[in-house]
């Protein structure tokens, strides 16, 4: 049996200087499996993201990615590990402005172990596949749409077994959101990718046979 | 947009190009600061050279003059004329004191447009070398071998538009009042015409600009202003000259030296010997150079040292402008290390940034300096036939851009740490 994409033990973080604190004993993430983490704003739901993805520290516990424990990694091993095992989408797509789209998915796979001569090949697969007609084109110039979907194919392309999505539709209207969740759910399933994925739109539920909720998590401020 | 892998390089390379302003800018300012070490370092080696030329193989320098440099100045560089004349006596007696190689006569004083005399002996242009090792040649015509005649440095030669077989009358005083409120100062010959005889080549030295004529030609000259001053008009011989007119104002002189060497044994002790004679100054020329220098390279340090100062505040411009940059890449910084880029290869990338502008603005430095140095040196050669190299000393030129890169990478350090130390999920946040 595959081991899980995510998986993570007891683990506690608190914000420096005040703020909410995280608690969470046990959540675990199977291969390919896909879930969304409910719960309002400022609650800790991309803090706990940004753990995962190791852009945060624990304070204490354990975050086990697709096998390797993040959470023991430290400095470049970290990047390292985050960049060949995780993929992460934002609200605002964080696309590198002044580079073309097929730039921006090729800057997932500089930082790997993938032969340089295959990056062009990789990236332009994935922007065919997920509909980007002119891979050359400067992000700035692309549609909303577009933008979305190039930053699908860069949280994909370093075949990633986590997709960590925050609060991706939360800038789009009702109709482009569920494009773009129909878009992400699907470009992670066709790859094989787990994916988790934050919210605090009460219409998302619907997409996810697996919700939980931050709130679960929330642990007393230490004084 | 190519299909090229996206590397370190080319992520830098962009960023340089989305603030194209400030990128050129600071460009530019390395550029012009390199530049202007360049060419003042380039100057300083020039201005050591065109010292260096001009005493030639003379191994002591004799006249009336003040000091020792003053000599030097006067007698080498035609900085004045000298004042105080050396009877023809003192010259036979010192000719006579030692075995010299050649003692040559020398009289300055007075001028033609600005272009001063060298009244003396033919051994001036046959014996004595302007720079060791390279002896006059002439270009045109012949040495002057009666009274009368001139033969051109090629500085003169070009400056006053003179050529073969053209005749001019001589001032006599350089212009200006040599001989303080006397009537005949800067007086016109017109009673005596000298003939073009010959045209020198350049030497790169300062004897370019004077014009060469016997001694008797000149002593003729004074006579007649003597004469005139007794109140006797009328033409002047050679056959009227008294030893009042036998004056010189300077004997250079050159010892006998073994095969191979230009030192002399004999040079200290006659050195020594012509200094007890307190009517007359002797001087070593090269050590003379060397005060001089010494005095010169204390202004040209300062210059450097601002240019200096000038790289240094480019390094720092460069730093302020990339580090001010970003604050407006830090969305980019985070998303690359999200993509998994390191710290230290974040750290990387902007000395690598600070590195490409501080090699492009020592190589546009060099252009800069090359393009400002021929112009330089076309000016000096055409403006007071001064011969200067425009080459940049290979040394120098390395010195310079390896501190201009060298800085340049300073630069990059601090805004290297702001890129390092910057907080990655803080600076992912959608923008407000």
């Amino acid at each position: 049996m595959a081991e899980p994409a995510l998986d993570i033990r007891d683990l506690r973080f608190s914000h420096r200087g005040g703020g909410f604190a995280l608690h969470v004993p046990a959540y675990r993430l199977g291969a390919g499996e896909q879930a969304l983490l409910a719960g309002g704003s400022g609650r800790g739901k991309s803090t706990l993201l940004q753990l995962v993805a190791g852009l945060r520290d624990v304070d204490a516990g354990s975050i086990e990615v697709a096998g390797i424990r993040m959470s023991a990694l430290a400095g470049a091993a970290r990047d390292r590990a985050r960049g060949q095992r995780i993929g992460m989408i934002f609200q605002t797509f964080n696309l590198l402005q002044g580079f073309s789209a097929l730039e921006n998915v090729m800057a997932a796979l500089m930082f790997g172990d993938s032969p340089a001569a295959s990056h062009a090949a990789r990236a332009q697969e994935l922007l065919g596949s997920l509909g980007i007609p002119d891979p050359s084109a400067p992000v700035d110039r692309l549609s909303v749409g577009q933008q979305q979907r190039v930053a699908v194919a860069r949280a994909l392309a370093a075949k990633p077994a986590l997709v960590l999505a925050d609060e991706p539709t939360a800038s789009l209207d009702p109709e482009n959101a569920v494009a773009a969740m129909d878009l992400i759910q699907d470009a992670c399933r066709a790859n094989g990718a787990a994916l988790l994925c934050t919210s605090h739109d009460p219409a998302m539920r619907a997409r996810f046979t697996r919700i939980d909720t931050v709130d679960a998590f929330a642990a007393k401020v230490a004084a | 947009m190519s299909a090229r892998p996206l590397t370190d390089t080319r992520i830098v390379l962009r960023s340089l190009q989305a603030r194209p302003l400030s990128t050129w800018i600071t460009i530019g300012m390395v550029a012009t600061s390199v530049g202007l070490l360049l060419v003042l370092l380039g100057m300083r080696s020039s201005a050591r050279d065109a010292f260096d030329r001009g005493s030639g193989n003379t191994h002591l320098l004799v006249s009336s003059d003040p000091s020792p440099l003053v000599a030097v100045l006067n007698g080498i560089f035609y900085a004045n004329a000298p004042a105080n004349p050396i009877p023809w006596a003192k010259y036979q007696q010192i000719r006579g004191s030692f075995p010299w190689l050649w003692a040559i006569p020398t009289q300055q004083g007075d001028s033609y447009r600005g272009y001063p005399t060298m009244a003396t002996s033919t051994e001036f242009l046959t014996k004595f070398e302007p720079v060791a090792g390279q002896p006059w040649k002439l270009r045109e015509g012949r040495l002057f071998e009666r009274p009368f005649e001139i033969v051109l440095g090629a500085a003169a030669a070009k400056g006053s538009g003179l050529r073969l077989g053209q005749e001019v009358f001589l001032t006599h005083g350089s212009g200006g009042s040599r001989e303080g409120g006397d009537d005949h100062a800067g007086h016109v010959h017109t009673e005596y015409p000298f003939k073009v005889v010959g045209v020198l080549e350049p030497s790169g030295s300062a004897h370019d600009r004077a014009l060469f004529i016997d001694l008797e030609s000149s002593w003729i000259l004074h006579a007649f202003d003597r004469r005139e001053r007794e109140g006797q008009h009328g033409k002047v011989g050679a056959a009227d000259l008294t030893d009042a007119d036998r004056l010189i104002t300077g004997i250079l002189l050159r010892l006998p030296t073994r095969p191979g060497s230009d030192a002399s044994a004999a040079m200290q002790q006659q050195f020594d010997a012509l200094r007890r004679d307190t009517s007359i100054v002797v001087a070593q020329p090269a050590q003379q150079i060397q005060r001089l220098f010494a005095i010169v390279s204390n202004v040209d340090g300062l210059f450097i040292g601002m240019a200096v100062v000038v790289l240094v505040s480019s390094a720092l411009s460069t730093m302020l402008a990339l580090y001010n940059s970003m604050a407006a890449r830090a969305r980019q910084v985070a998303v690359l290390r999200v993509l998994g880029a390191s710290q230290g290869r974040i750290f990387g990338m902007v000395v690598t940034e600070s590195l490409l502008i501080g090699f492009a603005g020592a190589a546009a430095g060099v252009v800069l300096a090359l393009v400002g140095g021929i112009a330089a040196s076309a000016w000096l050669r055409a403006s007071i036939g001064l011969v200067v190299d425009p080459a940049l000393d290979p040394r120098d030129t390395v010195i310079v851009l390896g501190g201009a890169v060298a800085l340049s990478a300073l630069a990059g350090l601090l805004p290297a740490w702001r890129a390092y130390h910057l907080p990655v999920a803080e600076s992912l946040r959608p923008a407000a």
